[in-house]
């Protein structure tokens, strides 16, 4: 009844059906499709605990351990378990995010016309590794505080650059994101304010805009073609929203076993210590989200050339759409391109595990290598879209197809 | 199929290693006979612990989070009207702060200021924490922490016992914590499946599949 | 639409739904709950053997501020309002508590024992309008519209406890 009245006005079931019935996807769409739903559901959850935990958290040097360990871990009731849904929620929404970059990597959905949706999506990536970061400091643990050390450190091996260096460009911005010689209260109250609001809206409004792009040019099918919607599609509801609501329910399982039995790897040990800025932990590295780029760094002699390195594997992993221009799509038509999918595959997943292991020599040669394997996958792609355009052309294919 | 399977079994793995158990990168074990494993891991012995903790530990490590100040500050009247106004934890910077004496003499006495033991327990594990207490040069050589239980490890494991009671929830609690794991993530499976099937009649019904 | 599976299926994955719905909801209000530090704030006790005579100390009592008075033995009081409704529920204590509110606009009335203005017997006197209170919270002067407040008390020997029942059964 209330239904009804609200529906005459807002107009709901229309929108519903010009939206989710009559909006057509391809039928043949695979599991790995659903890892984008999974990313937003996992956004989802990490904004809700997160306006429970704002309530308990206190943003300063001498309470934000206590506060987060002793008031929200063992005095509010419940909020353990809010807290677990935040730490283990920021890995699984890193963890999708990654599956669903490479989905879309593999499946090609960055190409024409899509460049932009992909652009987007780079942001959306990069915007939320910053989230992670200063989300990771609050707590205020021996692994937030040192973790945070290296990271504003980075910049400074500019200043090992041949020349530029002089200028000191790195230390300056060293101390401009720390706001001082050291980190401290300054530190603490700005990734403080970034984390909790900032950032979050800045990551709102590039998801929506994502979304749009993807309703704008519509789901790309496994095999590369646009299908004909009219002949060949299946309606979004209820072919795909019930199908992903089934996957979103395994995801789900899969999450709260996490958050209720396996806690050890979101809630390291070391960061139950609380910040020590004269004592540094024995074993000190990034997250395992950022591992892969820490291995790039360190396998890399020179300070300044490892910096650059892995800044232009962010860079290639931006541009992929204009290094593969490539008139064939989707990894299914494209035995060459399948072959460095895997090779990047298997170089990220080296260069995080890498990460978490002692840099002795063999280590470091095995990072030169995964680094250049995985650079070389994008350094391939023009390569393989010459070869792919001639291959085309011999079959009759022209540029105006 | 074999692609599937493949690159299933391979995120998998690779998420098995990064998040349960790194076989790459190993951590030092420490050894615990089991006898006194058994004790610390019991919650029974958390009272007897505690009463252990202040007549060996309390005369240089707090325990916060119980409450449980340093000897010389249980003794000051000062206490007792802080924690009237803050509650019986009181937050850091005013403890270091009104008791800045009582902490600087620690640090002439050790060089640094004896740890709070509240979470020392999640940090350390019970295996290290055993063999520290025990002999601590053997683990941490050049630290200032003295050998003050040499020989009593049965009393060693209690005090383990006490400060894991500290860190860890009782075991009514992870009781019921588990219960609620298993009952939520026992309904996602059901909710996932029914959604199937449920999907399943629908897509039936219109002819689709 | 017949009555089919689907129909019984659509059914348990809206129940299961609601269900679930409720499940999420009562943490959030568990962890949005008063926490019980604070309730216990709901009773506070008072050694009035402390408190010298004819003085007034300021306490705190579910967030309010709170007066506990003491008087002494033999303590005559001169002025107006001697059958006012918290003299009599006060009869014969020689130390009570009165929540420390103004019922004209809510400041915290001042205790004048000295006397104030052209009252030279004790009285609460409300620097903000002007009101003025005996020393059982009457009120005998100014814009006040009725006597303060007395919140549920009991004595127990050398020890007054606010927020119990006792001689004051409830908050007036």
């Amino acid at each position: 009844m209330i239904g009804r009245w609200f529906n005459e006005r807002a107009k709901l079931s229309e929108l519903w059906r010009s939206q989710m019935v009559d909006y057509k996807v391809p039928k043949n769409l695979t599991f790995p499709y659903a890892f984008g739903i999974m990313a937003l559901v996992a956004f989802l959850i990490q904004i809700i605990s997160g306006i429970f935990l704002v309530m308990y958290y206190q943003p300063n040097i001498h309470t934000a351990f206590d506060s987060a360990n002793y008031t929200i871990m063992k005095e509010v009731p419940f909020m353990w378990l809010i807290r677990n849904i935040h730490a283990a929620g920021a890995n699984f929404f890193l963890a999708v995010v990654y599956l669903h970059i490479f989905t879309g990597i593999y499946y090609n959905a960055y190409k024409k016309p899509r460049e932009l949706t992909w652009i987007v999506g780079f942001f959306i990536y990069f915007v939320l590794l910053m989230t992670a970061l200063s989300g990771y400091l609050l707590p205020w643990g021996q692994l937030s505080y040192w973790g945070m050390v290296v990271t504003t450190e980075i910049p400074t091996s500019i200043d090992s650059a041949p020349i530029i260096g002089k200028l000191k460009i790195g230390e300056t911005i060293s101390i401009w994101m720390k706001g001082g010689y050291e980190l401290g209260q300054i530190t603490l109250g700005r990734f403080f304010g970034l984390h909790i609001w900032l950032l979050p809206l800045i990551l709102l409004g590039l998801v929506a805009f994502h979304f749009y792009l993807i309703r704008a040019h519509g789901i790309t099918s496994p095999d590369g073609r646009e299908i004909d919607k009219k002949k060949e599609g299946v309606p979004f509801h209820p072919y795909i929203t019930l199908k992903e609501g089934a996957y979103l329910m395994g995801y789900l399982a899969v999450f709260f076993f996490f958050v209720f039995f396996y806690m050890k790897h979101f809630l390291p040990a070391d960061n139950y210590d609380p910040a020590d800025p004269f004592k540094t932990p024995a074993h000190i590295a990034p997250e395992w989200y950022l591992l892969a780029f820490y291995t790039m760094f360190r396998s890399i002699p020179d300070k300044f050339l490892g910096f650059v390195v892995f800044n232009l594997a962010l860079i290639l992993l931006l541009i992929l759409p204009f290094l593969d221009f490539s008139p064939l799509r989707s990894a299914r038509n494209r035995p060459l391109f399948f072959v460095m999918f895997l090779v990047l595959v298997i170089s990220s997943m080296a260069l995080t595990i890498l990460g978490t292991m002692p840099p002795t020599p063999t280590n470091a040669l095995l990072g030169l290598i995964f680094t250049l394997g995985f650079l070389s996958f994008f350094i391939s792609m023009p390569i393989i879209s010459i070869l792919e355009w001639r291959w085309y052309k011999a079959k009759g294919g022209s540029r105006n197809d | 199929m074999i692609k599937t399977i493949f690159f299933t079994v391979l995120t998998v793995a690779f998420f098995y290693i990064v998040w349960i158990n790194n076989i790459f990168a190993p951590h030092e074990k420490y050894e615990m006979p089991p006898e006194h494993k058994k004790i610390a891991m019991d919650y029974k012995y958390a009272k007897e612990g505690r009463e252990l903790f202040i007549q060996n530990c309390a005369s240089c490590h707090s325990v916060r989070y119980d409450a449980l100040y340093l000897t010389q500050v249980q003794a000051n009247p000062m206490l007792a009207s802080l924690q009237e106004k803050y509650g019986k934890v009181l937050p850091r910077d005013v403890y270091e702060a009104v008791f800045m004496n009582e902490l600087n003499a620690l640090k002439e006495a050790f060089g640094k200021v004896p740890p709070d033991l509240s979470t020392i327990y999640l940090v350390k594990g019970p295996e290290y924490l055993y063999n520290f207490i025990l002999e601590p040069q053997k683990v941490l050589p050049g630290t200032t922490m003295p050998p003050v239980m040499t020989g009593r490890p049965e009393e060693t494991a209690k005090i383990i016992a006490y400060l894991r009671s500290v860190s860890e929830p009782p075991p009514e609690e992870k009781a019921k914590r588990n219960i609620m794991g298993v009952v939520t993530i026992g309904y996602f499976i059901v909710m996932g499946i029914l959604i199937w099937l449920w999907r399943d009649r629908i897509l039936k019904k219109m002819g689709l599949h | 639409m017949e009555a089919s599976r689907r129909d019984l299926l659509g059914v348990a994955v809206g129940g299961l739904g609601v269900l679930g719905a409720i499940g999420a909801l009562y943490p959030i209000v568990k962890v949005l709950s008063p926490s019980q530090a604070s309730l216990a704030g709901a009773k506070v006790e008072v050694d009035v053997s402390q408190i010298p005579d004819l003085q007034v100390r300021v306490v705190s009592w579910k967030g309010k501020p709170v007066f506990v008075v003491k008087l002494p033995q033999d303590f005559q009081w001169n002025g107006k309002r001697v059958n006012g409704q918290n003299t009599k529920l006060l009869q014969g204590q020689d130390a009570y508590a009165l929540v420390a509110v103004c019922t004209h606009l809510g400041c915290v009335p001042l205790w004048k024992p000295q006397g104030e203005g052209e009252f030279n017997y004790p009285v609460f006197h409300c620097p903000c309008h002007g009101g003025f209170y005996s020393p059982w919270g009457d009120n005998i002067a100014g814009p006040p519209p009725r006597p303060l407040y007395v919140p549920p008390q009991k004595r127990e020997g050398n020890k007054l406890v606010i927020g119990e029942e006792g001689f004051v059964k409830e908050l007036t």
